[in-house]
C-alpha cells in the first residue's frame, strides 16, 4: 500500500486556496441527496456536523452522552490558538505554522499543519459570531494569553472554560441544524463498528445504549470525531468515557492507524492521591503564565514550602530554559519535572510532584486578579486536594493527557478506506510528535468548520456511490459481528472486575510506555499485554443483559479494544527508536537529557495495517518532506 | 472509612423502582463520591451483579453529566459543586447517604439513577443559537464588547446542562436553565437579531415538555454548579416582556 | 409570534399575571390599612373618612377592578399550583432544604396554602364588613362602621380568627412582595438585597398593624 497524502503542489502559503478551487463541488441542490454520518460532537464532531448541515447534507450525527453537548471537548481549559497578531507582537500565520512544526518536533505534515494556521484565524471570527464569550480588555477587544511553546501572545480564552465555551457554541450552531431538520441527533449511541461495502465507507453499526439494540446506519461516507485514547493509561485526564473503540473497529476494517506511541504527557495535573483515583485533573497550562515550577535545591526536603528560602529553591525550568523558562512545551516541562522528582526532589507525600507557585503573581497583580483569570481552576484544585493555592503553592505532577496519534488521513482528512473521513484529535494529522498547548480546540474546529465541508464534497462529487441499504450482507455481517461480541462478553462470567483490569493495563502503559520508553520496558509491555488480555477473556466479569442500559458491558468493550490497541501502541513505541516530542526513548537523549530525533531514519508517519488480533500488523510509512521549516535540534533555552 | 448507602434502584423506565441499601466499607475520605460508587459496583460486577447505573464522564464540574440527589439535595451539599467533585472528606464514619435521580416528568428515569435528558436539548434546538452560518462572520474585533458584559454573558453561559436547577425545584422548572441561554445570547450584541424569537420559542418549549413554573425560592440558584443566580430568570421576564410588546407592534 | 392569550399561559406569562396581581393587592392592602388606622382617631373621624370613600362614584368601579384582580391572582396560582405537581409525578423519598442563597421558607413552601385560606378569608371579611348590618352613625346619616367594627371584635372567637389569619397574610407576604419583583423581571445588584428585606417588613408591619385593629377593637369594646 502506498500512502498518499494529496498534498496540494505549489508554494505552503497557496496550496489550499488552489486546493480549495481544484476541488469538485457538489450542486447545492443535490446536497440534501446525500447522507453523511458523523460519528462524535465534540468539537471536530460538532462543528462537522453543523457545518454540512447549513451546506444543506443529510447529517446523522452520533455520540455516546445522553447530549452532544457533553463530549469530552468540553473540558478543555486553557483556550485556543490563532494567528490574528492582535497583540502586534510579532505574530503571524507563518509563525503559528511555524512554531506548531517545531513544537511537535518535526514529525508532522507541513501542508496540513500551514493550513491549521491559516484557518485558524476564521475560527475565531466563526466563534465570536455565534456569541462565544471570550474574554476581553476593557476597550472591548479580544483579550489573549501565552500558552507554551511561543514567544507571542496568541491564545484565545474564556476563563478557564474556553472548550465548554466553544463547544456550546458548536453544540448550539448543530441544534440550530436539527432544528432545520438537516441533523439528526443519535445520543447514547456507541458506534461498534464500521460498514465497508466495496472498499467505501458506508455506514456504521451502533448499540442503543439505552435499549441495548444494535442498529445500522447506512450513509455515503462516514466522519468520525471520536477523540483521543488517552484512557488506554486508565488515569489521565480525559473523561472516563473516552475510548478508541470507533477508531479501532474502523482500523480492524482497514483503516491505518499512524504513530500511536505518540502521546502527549501534560506538566500540570493534580498529582496522583491514592489507588481509588477515576481520573486525573489536569490544572490549565495557562497557569504557567503566572505561577512558577520549583523544587527545593536539596533532596528530600521535607520542610513546608513557605519554609523554604529564596536560595534553597530551584525553579528548574527558568534556569534551564531562560527564554521560554515556565512556558516551555509540554513534553519538555513534563519531563522535567520527572527528572527532579527522579532526582529525590520532589515534594508532596509520595515525593511525586513539584510546586506550581503563584506567590509573586498575587504580590504583583492582588488576589482579585488571579482570582479572575482561574478562579474556577484554583476552585477544583482546592475540592481535589483540600489545600488553597492562594495561601499554598499548587503541587502537579505530570499526567496522561492527549493522542498526537490517531487513524492516518491524506490532506483531506480521509483515511484509508474510501469515504472515511477522521476529524479531531481522533485523526494523526497536525501535531506531529508533541502538541502545543491551545492547539487541539483549534484543530478540531478548523477540521469541523472549514476543511470537511469542502473535502466531503470533493469525495462525493468524485466517486459514484450507487445506492444501498441496511439490508445489504455487509452490515448484517457487522451486525452479527457486534452482536457476537457482546453476547461473549456476558458469556464469560468470570471473577475479575473490569476496572481491575483497566487499571492493570493503565499500570502497564503509564510505567512501561509512558514519560520515558526504553526497548527493554516496552518489551515488557508487549509481554504483558496479551497476557492481561487472554486473562480478560477469560476472568472478566460482565454482569446484566444486553437489552438496556448496561453501563458495564460498554465498558468491557471499551476495555477491549484497549487490550489490542496498547499493544499497537508499544509496538510503536518499540519501532520508534528514536526520541522526538513526547515520545522519549532514554537511550536517544542529548548530553543534557533533551530528546534526541534522528531525522536520517524516522522522518516519517508510521502507519499500521491491521492483520488479525495478535498478529504482527504491517508498518507502512509516509515519508515527510520540510520544505519550509527545516528541522534543527528543538531549543527553547 | 464506612458508609451506609440508600441507592435508588429502577430496572427501567416504566419499571417500579426503590431505595436499596449497600454499604462501601473500607473507603478513603480522599476519594471522590463517585470513586466511592465505582468501588462499590466493582464489587457488584465481581459477585455477577447488575451495577448501579449512574451517569459521568468528565469527572471534574465541566460536562454536566453526573447528576446524583444526595440526601435530599442535588449534587449533594457543597455549594457550586457537581457530586463528581463531591469528596468523601465531606462525610463522617458510619453516616447514612440516601442516593436518588432526579426526578422530574421530563427527566424520566432511564435506569436507577440516570435520567433522560434530552429535554434540554429540546429548549436549545428551540431558539438557543446564534443564527450564523459558517463562513460569512466578520472579523472577531469588529464590535467592541465592554468588559462588564462579556463577563456578565460568561457568567450565564458557565452553565453545565446539567440539570440540578429542575431536580432541586419543586415544581420542576427549567426556568434558570433556559434563562442562563437567554441571558448569555441576549446581553452580547451577536444575540440582539434573534432575541425576540428566540425567548419566546424557548419558554414555549419548555412549558410543552411538562417543566413547571417558577415560584422564586431560589433552590436552583442554591443548588446551581455553577452558582447561576437567578437574577438570569428575572432578566428572561424582561426579555419575555420586550418581546411581547415588540410582538404588538 | 405567539398572541397574547397564549403569552400570558406561558409558564412566565402565568408569573407575569401573578406577580402583577400580587403587588396591586398588595398596594391594595397598603391603603387598606393606613384607612383602618382612622379607628385609632375616634369614631367620628373613621366614620367620615370611610364616608368619603364609599360615597365616592369611583368607588364601585375600582370594586370591580379589584375582584377582577384577585380572582385572576386566585386562578392564576391554583393553575399554576396544579400544574407544578404534575412536573413531578414522582416525588423523592428525600427532600432537603438546599440552603443559601435560596429564599425558600415555610412561609415560601406554604404560598397556596396561605391563599387559600385568606382566600376563606376574604369572603368572610367582605361579607361581614361590607355587607354587615347597616348602622348609621347617630346625628350624622353617614353608615357607623365604627361600630360595627367594634361589634364584630367583641367575639374573642373572631378576634383569634382576625389575628390568625393576620399570620397567614403576613407569611403570604413575606415571600410575595419580593417575589413579585423577582416576576416582573425587576431585580439589581444592589437593590434586590434590600428589596428583599423591605418585603419581610412590610409583611410584618401590615400583618402586625391589622392584628393590633383587631385586639384594640376588642379591648375598646370590652371598656366600653
Ligand atoms: C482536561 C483537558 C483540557 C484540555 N485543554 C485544552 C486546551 O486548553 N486547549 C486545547 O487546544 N486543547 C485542550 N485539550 C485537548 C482538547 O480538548 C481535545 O483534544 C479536543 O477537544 C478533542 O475534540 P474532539 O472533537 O476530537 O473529540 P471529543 O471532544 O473527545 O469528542 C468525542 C466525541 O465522540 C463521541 N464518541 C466517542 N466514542 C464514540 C463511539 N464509539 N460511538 C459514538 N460516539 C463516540 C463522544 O460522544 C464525543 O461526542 C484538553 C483536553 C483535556 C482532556
Ligand atoms: S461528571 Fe462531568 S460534571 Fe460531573
Amino acid at each position: 500500500m502506498r500512502l498518499d497524502a494529496k498534498e496540494p503542489s505549489g508554494p505552503i502559503a497557496s496550496k489550499w486556496d488552489r486546493h480549495q478551487f481544484e476541488m469538485k463541488l457538489v450542486n447545492p441542490a443535490n446536497k440534501r441527496k446525500y447522507t453523511i454520518i458523523v460519528v462524535g460532537t465534540g468539537l471536530a464532531g460538532a462543528s462537522a456536523a453543523a457545518s454540512l448541515g447549513e451546506l444543506g447534507y443529510n447529517v446523522l450525527n452520533f455520540c455516546i452522552q445522553d447530549s452532544p453537548r457533553r463530549a469530552h471537548s468540553i473540558a478543555a481549559q486553557g483556550g485556543i490558538n490563532a494567528a490574528k497578531n492582535y497583540q502586534n507582537d510579532g505574530d503571524s500565520v507563518y509563525r503559528l505554522f511555524y512554531d506548531t512544526v517545531k513544537g511537535g518536533d518535526y514529525r508532522s505534515r507541513e501542508s496540513n499543519v500551514h493550513r491549521l494556521a491559516q484557518l485558524s484565524v476564521n475560527i475565531i471570527d466563526q466563534c465570536v459570531a455565534q456569541g462565544v464569550p471570550f474574554a476581553r480588555e476593557y476597550g472591548g477587544l479580544l483579550d489573549n494569553r501565552s500558552f507554551g511553546g511561543a514567544q507571542v501572545s496568541r491564545t484565545f480564552y474564556a476563563r478557564g472554560q474556553t472548550g465548554q465555551q466553544l463547544l456550546l457554541g458548536a453544540y448550539q450552531s448543530l441544534m440550530r441544524q436539527v432544528h432545520a431538520r438537516t441533523v439528526r441527533l443519535f445520543a447514547r449511541r456507541e458506534m461498534l463498528d464500521l460498514v465497508v461495502i466495496n472498499g467505501k465507507a458506508r455506514g456504521i453499526t451502533t448499540r442503543n445504549l439505552v435499549t441495548g439494540e444494535i442498529e445500522r446506519h447506512v450513509g455515503d461516507a462516514v466522519i468520525l470525531a471520536t477523540g483521543g485514547y488517552g484512557t488506554a493509561y486508565y488515569l489521565s485526564t480525559n473523561a472516563v468515557n473516552s475510548n478508541v473503540t470507533a477508531s479501532w473497529r474502523a482500523h480492524k476494517r482497514g483503516a491505518l492507524f499512524a504513530n500511536p506511541c505518540f502521546t502527549q504527557i501534560h506538566p500540570t495535573c493534580i498529582p496522583v492521591s491514592g489507588d481509588h483515583q477515576s481520573k486525573l485533573t489536569l490544572m490549565s497550562e495557562s497557569l504557567r503564565n503566572d505561577g512558577r515550577v520549583w523544587v527545593p535545591k536539596k533532596q528530600r526536603d521535607t520542610r513546608p514550602p513557605e519554609q523554604i528560602p529564596e536560595a534553597e529553591r530551584d525553579y528548574y525550568l527558568e534556569r534551564k530554559y531562560p527564554s521560554f523558562g515556565n512556558l516551555v512545551p509540554r513534553d519538555v516541562a513534563s519531563r522535567n519535572a520527572k527528572q527532579a522528582c527522579d532526582d529525590g526532589r520532589g515534594v508532596g507525600d509520595s515525593g511525586l510532584s513539584v510546586y506550581l507557585d503563584f506567590k509573586d503573581a498575587i504580590e504583583r497583580l492582588g488576589p482579585d486578579a488571579i482570582k479572575e483569570k482561574y478562579g474556577n481552576l484554583f476552585h477544583m484544585y482546592q475540592k481535589i486536594t483540600d489545600e488553597n493555592p492562594y495561601k499554598v503553592p499548587m503541587r502537579i505532577y505530570p499526567a496522561m493527557h492527549y493522542t498526537m496519534g490517531g487513524l492516518w488521513v491524506d490532506y483531506n482528512l480521509m483515511s484509508t478506506i474510501a469515504g472515511l473521513h477522521v476529524l479531531g484529535e481522533a485523526n494523526f494529522s497536525d501535531h506531529g510528535a508533541n502538541r502545543l498547548g491551545a492547539s487541539a480546540l483549534m484543530q478540531g474546529l478548523a477540521d469541523g468548520y472549514f476543511v470537511i465541508p469542502y473535502t466531503i464534497g470533493h469525495y462525493l462529487a468524485g466517486e459514484s456511490l450507487p445506492k444501498v441499504t441496511t439490508d445489504h450482507d455487509a452490515f448484517k455481517e457487522s451486525a452479527d459481528r457486534v452482536q457476537k461480541q457482546v453476547n461473549q462478553l456476558l458469556s464469560i462470567k468470570g471473577s475479575r472486575g473490569i476496572r481491575e483490569i483497566h487499571r492493570a493495563l493503565g499500570r502497564i502503559m503509564w510505567d512501561d510506555v509512558g514519560m520515558a520508553r526504553t526497548e527493554e520496558s516496552l518489551k515488557r509491555a508487549l509481554a504483558a499485554i496479551p497476557k492481561l488480555r487472554e486473562d480478560f477473556w477469560h476472568n472478566v466479569s460482565v454482569p446484566g443483559t444486553p437489552d438496556n442500559l448496561n453501563q458495564s458491558l460498554e465498558y468491557a468493550g471499551r476495555v477491549a479494544d484497549y487490550l489490542e490497541f496498547a499493544e499497537l501502541l508499544a509496538l510503536d513505541a518499540l519501532d520508534r527508536s528514536e526520541s522526538c516530542g513526547g515520545h522519549f526513548r532514554e537511550e536517544s537523549q542529548t548530553p543534557d537529557g533533551e530528546a534526541l530525533r534522528d531525522d536520517a531514519n524516522y522522518s516519517y508517519v508510521a502507519a499500521w495495517e491491521f492483520k488479525g488480533v495478535g498478529k504482527e500488523p504491517e508498518l507502512h510509512k509516509e515519508p515527510l518532506n520540510f520544505e519550509e521549516v527545516h528541522p534543527t535540534q528543538r531549543s527553547y533555552k | 472509612m464506612r458508609l451506609n448507602l440508600k441507592i435508588w434502584r429502577q430496572a427501567g423506565p416504566g419499571a417500579a423502582g426503590r431505595l436499596e441499601d449497600y454499604t462501601a466499607s473500607d473507603v478513603s475520605s480522599d476519594m471522590s463520591f463517585l470513586e466511592m460508587l465505582d468501588v462499590v459496583n466493582d464489587s457488584l460486577v465481581r459477585q455477577g451483579k447488575d451495577a448501579i447505573a449512574f451517569d459521568s464522564d468528565c469527572r471534574e464540574g465541566i460536562c454536566g453529566m453526573c447528576s446524583l440527589v444526595i440526601n435530599g439535595v442535588p449534587h449533594g451539599p457543597d455549594r457550586g459543586t457537581t457530586v463528581c467533585q463531591l469528596h468523601l472528606r465531606r462525610f463522617k464514619e458510619g453516616d447514612t447517604i440516601t442516593v436518588e435521580p432526579w426526578r422530574a416528568r421530563a427527566f424520566p428515569v432511564i435506569k436507577d439513577l440516570v435520567v433522560d435528558r434530552s429535554a434540554f436539548d429540546r429548549i436549545i434546538i428551540a431558539g438557543g443559537y446564534v443564527s450564523v452560518n459558517c463562513g460569512g462572520a466578520p472579523d472577531g474585533n469588529a464590535i467592541l464588547i465592554p468588559k462588564e458584559i462579556s463577563e456578565t454573558a460568561m457568567d450565564s453561559a458557565a452553565c453545565i446542562g446539567c440539570g440540578a436547577c429542575v431536580a432541586a425545584c419543586k415544581n420542576a422548572s427549567a426556568h434558570l436553565f433556559m434563562s442562563a441561554k437567554i441571558s448569555h445570547l441576549s446581553l452580547l450584541p451577536q444575540g440582539q437579531v434573534e432575541r425576540y424569537r428566540r425567548v419566546v420559542a424557548m419558554i414555549e418549549q419548555a412549558d410543552a415538555d411538562g417543566f413547571g413554573s417558577c415560584s422564586n425560592e431560589g433552590e436552583c440558584e442554591a443548588v446551581c454548579p455553577k452558582e447561576i443566580s437567578i437574577s438570569n430568570i428575572a432578566r428572561m421576564t424582561r426579555e419575555y416582556v420586550r418581546a411581547m410588546l415588540v410582538a404588538g407592534k | 409570534m405567539t398572541t397574547r392569550v397564549r403569552v400570558f399561559s406561558s409558564s412566565v406569562g402565568t408569573k407575569l399575571l401573578i406577580g402583577i396581581t400580587g403587588l396591586a393587592l398588595f398596594l391594595y392592602l397598603v391603603l387598606h390599612i393606613g384607612g383602618n388606622l382612622m379607628v385609632f382617631l375616634g369614631r367620628d373621624v373613621f366614620n367620615q373618612y370611610s364616608h368619603m370613600l364609599l360615597s365616592n362614584p369611583l368607588i364601585p368601579v375600582i370594586e370591580i377592578g379589584l375582584v377582577l384582580i384577585f380572582l385572576l391572582h386566585v386562578y392564576k396560582t391554583i393553575t399554576m399550583f396544579l400544574g407544578n405537581r404534575k412536573a413531578r409525578p414522582i416525588p423523592y423519598e428525600q427532600k432537603k432544604y438546599a440552603g443559601a442563597p435560596s429564599r425558600k421558607t415555610l412561609a415560601s413552601s406554604t404560598m397556596i396554602l396561605s391563599g387559600l385560606w385568606l382566600l376563606v378569608f376574604v369572603i368572610i371579611h367582605v361579607s361581614t364588613f361590607k355587607y354587615g348590618t347597616e348602622y348609621e352613625a347617630p346625628g350624622t346619616g353617614i353608615r357607623d362602621l365604627y361600630r360595627l367594627e367594634l361589634e364584630n371584635f367583641s367575639n374573642p372567637l373572631t378576634v383569634g380568627f382576625y389575628v390568625l389569619s393576620m399570620l397567614v397574610v403576613g407569611s403570604h407576604l413575606r415571600h410575595g412582595v419580593a417575589s413579585a419583583f423577582q416576576s416582573l423581571g425587576a431585580t439589581h445588584p444592589r437593590w434586590t438585597p434590600r428589596l428583599l428585606v423591605a418585603g419581610k417588613v412590610a409583611a410584618a408591619v401590615i400583618a402586625g398593624l391589622f392584628m393590633a385593629i383587631a385586639v384594640w377593637a376588642y379591648a375598646t369594646g370590652a371598656r366600653s
